[in-house]
């Protein structure tokens, strides 16, 4: 992550041109394409009360450290997610807190269900403290990994691009975490057939 | 379902609230700004600071209308700050607690003499105003700007529901403001480093939301739930109380949550940021925050943020009257120069105390606008104001201007 700030790659785009991370009035553009899908991963992560400081320093900190931004190997949406992942990894308390009160309520009150997953939701409602906990103890590292995959959608490459570590560990880290919460999960037909079926 | 669509299922969709990212881009530029300035200041000779096409030289339409509406809320909002720690004291104090009550008590007859829901839709109209964090101008001539948003939630009977929303603007927060804007070339549009604010209004939009649109304390709450609350003041209480103690023992209600600026949320502006309950374990900091703030909180959000029925929100205004914690500052006139009888509580006491203050229409039993404190150094309280509340038959559609 060494080469001079550029445009990121198209798919990168907002409508409005090529995002770049040049100056600050590019920069404004990237804050606009960028800052609800950051802010919905911080706030999941660590709750919305919390999510709006540490949304803010990781736009900021992308902007101090905009000449260390490769566009040859992540878009500035995926080094944006890296950034924020780094910064909620300070918050470990408060993120291990917010899983807690998800496990025992669910997600935030103030963000209800999508009306087509309020059937789903039923169904897994009686292991949320499970799978809550089960994220909860796993390694910072395995649990950054499967977030990403999860809820920030990025690809292995672009992981292993934004937190700067080999792409098999990328693989491992998340073969590992999910084996985790298989077993938190395990033993209900409606999450988990195939080993009900063995058990 | 996989257990990585199961794990989507648990984190759920995080909402924010309309000012959030205004806030955040605010904090954001600033922060540019400094990290700019002092890396100029590092480097020799640095050059002149650029001005870009949408700096403040670049003159646009001002809306006069709006501006004014701005320039007469903030008169408002001072008399009625002043009237909070007027009312804290113990002589004028003890005298209209006893009168508050009866205020209280009188919305309550008034709200449960209304006919109940009497239209396709309930619909809470409101305008949203709160300072921009930074001073903005130029040399001598700086001064406070007030962004203002109209949102509107729609809700049909069989539960489904609709959000609007529509920026205003910003507009200079009160008269030395104003004058200090005019002497800096009166610009419609600003620039701090990259970012606009404008003085005109943006348009209108309206999106279908989620089907549990209310929250009360933290907690999820549909129309259905909403229509089943007791109806009795003491039950009410005791089944607000008792979900607020629930929400605080598993952590739902730490740090700042802005009751009421997010879409029906309310009740969940109190606590503290590291409210626990006694069922957590010892990661979690003792609950230091008042409980009774959150539960006055909650209660009033039936009064004006929900679609309530007839008998919950007397009930509301009932259980409101028996808080010791509720302080009645007499009468007061809201930002669009409504009369009305104003009401007080704390929402939380550190890092810094944070109230909510609420001037309510006796005649109506209709809650006329809040304002919450605002974070130090941030210009002033975040103020709501009803435009409107209650049942209609039109159709929801995007906000237009108030």
């Amino acid at each position: 992550m060494t080469a001079p700030p550029r445009a990121v790659r198209p798919e990168e785009e907002a409508g409005a041109g090529p995002l770049s991370l040049d100056d600050p009035e590019s920069f404004g553009a990237v804050f606009d394409a960028c800052f609800a899908e950051i802010h919905r991963y911080v706030a999941q992560r660590l709750g919305t009360d919390h999510a709006e400081d540490v949304v803010a320093e990781t736009f900021l900190t992308a902007f101090r450290k905009r000449a260390s931004y490769d566009p040859s190997r992540a878009g500035v949406r995926a080094w944006l997610y890296g950034i924020a992942t780094n910064l909620v990894g300070r918050h470990r308390r408060l993120e291990v807190r917010t899983l807690r009160a998800l496990g025992r309520y669910g997600p935030d009150a103030d963000a209800p269900a999508h009306d087509e997953r309020v059937a789903v939701r039923v169904s897994a409602q009686s292991l949320r403290p499970e799978l809550a906990a089960a994220v909860a103890g796993l390694d910072r590292r395995d649990r950054d990994v499967l977030l990403l995959v999860a809820l920030a959608g990025l690809s292995h490459e672009e992981i292993a691009a934004v937190l700067d570590i080999p792409y098999g560990t990328v693989g491992s880290r998340l073969s590992r975490a999910r084996r985790k919460l298989r077993a938190a999960l395990g033993g209900n037909p409606m999450l988990d057939p195939e080993e009900a079926g063995r058990g | 379902m996989d257990e990585l669509e199961t794990l989507r299922e648990l984190y759920g969709e995080p909402q924010a609230d309309p000012f959030l990212k205004a806030r955040t881009r605010g904090r954001v530029e600033a922060g540019i700004r400094e990290h700019l300035e002092a890396g100029a200041r590092g480097r020799r000779g640095a050059g002149p600071r650029r001005r870009t096409g949408t700096g403040p030289g670049r003159r646009l339409p001002w809306a006069p209308a709006v501006a004014g509406l701005a320039a007469a809320a903030v008169v408002a909002a001072m008399t009625v700050v002043a009237g909070t720690t007027a009312g804290e004291r113990a002589g004028p104090g003890r005298i209209s607690t006893v009168s508050g009550r009866s205020v209280l008590l009188a919305a309550a007859t008034t709200a449960a003499s209304e006919p109940a829901a009497t239209g396709a839709y309930w619909r809470v109209r409101k305008l949203h105003r709160q300072p921009h964090p930074e001073l903005l101008g130029r040399g001598e001539n700086r001064y406070r700007l007030v962004e203002s948003r109209i949102t509107e939630q729609w809700v049909a009977r069989d539960g489904r529901v609709w959000s609007g929303s529509r920026a205003l603007g910003a507009h200079p927060a009160g008269k030395a403001d104003e004058d200090a804007w005019r002497r800096d070339g009166s610009p419609a549009e600003w620039s701090s480093r990259g970012y606009v604010l404008s003085a005109s209004p943006e348009k209108g939009r309206i999106k279908a939301a989620a089907k549990v649109p209310f929250s009360m304390a933290g907690r999820a709450m549909t129309f259905e739930q909403i229509q089943g609350l007791p109806a009795d003041a003491a039950a009410l209480r005791d089944w607000v109380s008792r979900a607020v103690r629930e929400e605080a023992a598993a952590g739902a209600l730490t740090g700042t949550r802005e009751a009421g600026t997010g879409t029906g949320a309310d009740g969940g502006g109190a606590g503290n940021g590291a409210a626990s309950g006694p069922l957590d374990g010892p990661l979690d900091g003792p609950l230091d925050g008042p409980l009774d703030g959150i539960v006055a909180d909650a209660l009033s959000g039936l009064l004006w943020s929900k679609p309530s029925p007839p008998a919950v929100r007397a009930a509301a205004y009932r259980a409101l009257a028996e808080l010791p914690n509720v302080r009645y500052l007499g009468e007061a006139t809201d930002e669009r120069g409504r009369r009305g009888a104003a009401f007080s509580f704390t929402l939380r006491t550190a890092p810094v105390p944070v109230q909510r203050t609420l001037i309510i229409d006796p005649g109506d039993s209709q809650v006329l606008s809040s304002a919450v404190t605002g974070p130090p150094g941030s210009g002033g309280d975040r103020v709501e104001l009803v435009l409107e509340a209650g049942w209609t038959d039109e159709e929801p559609a995007a906000p237009g201007l108030p």
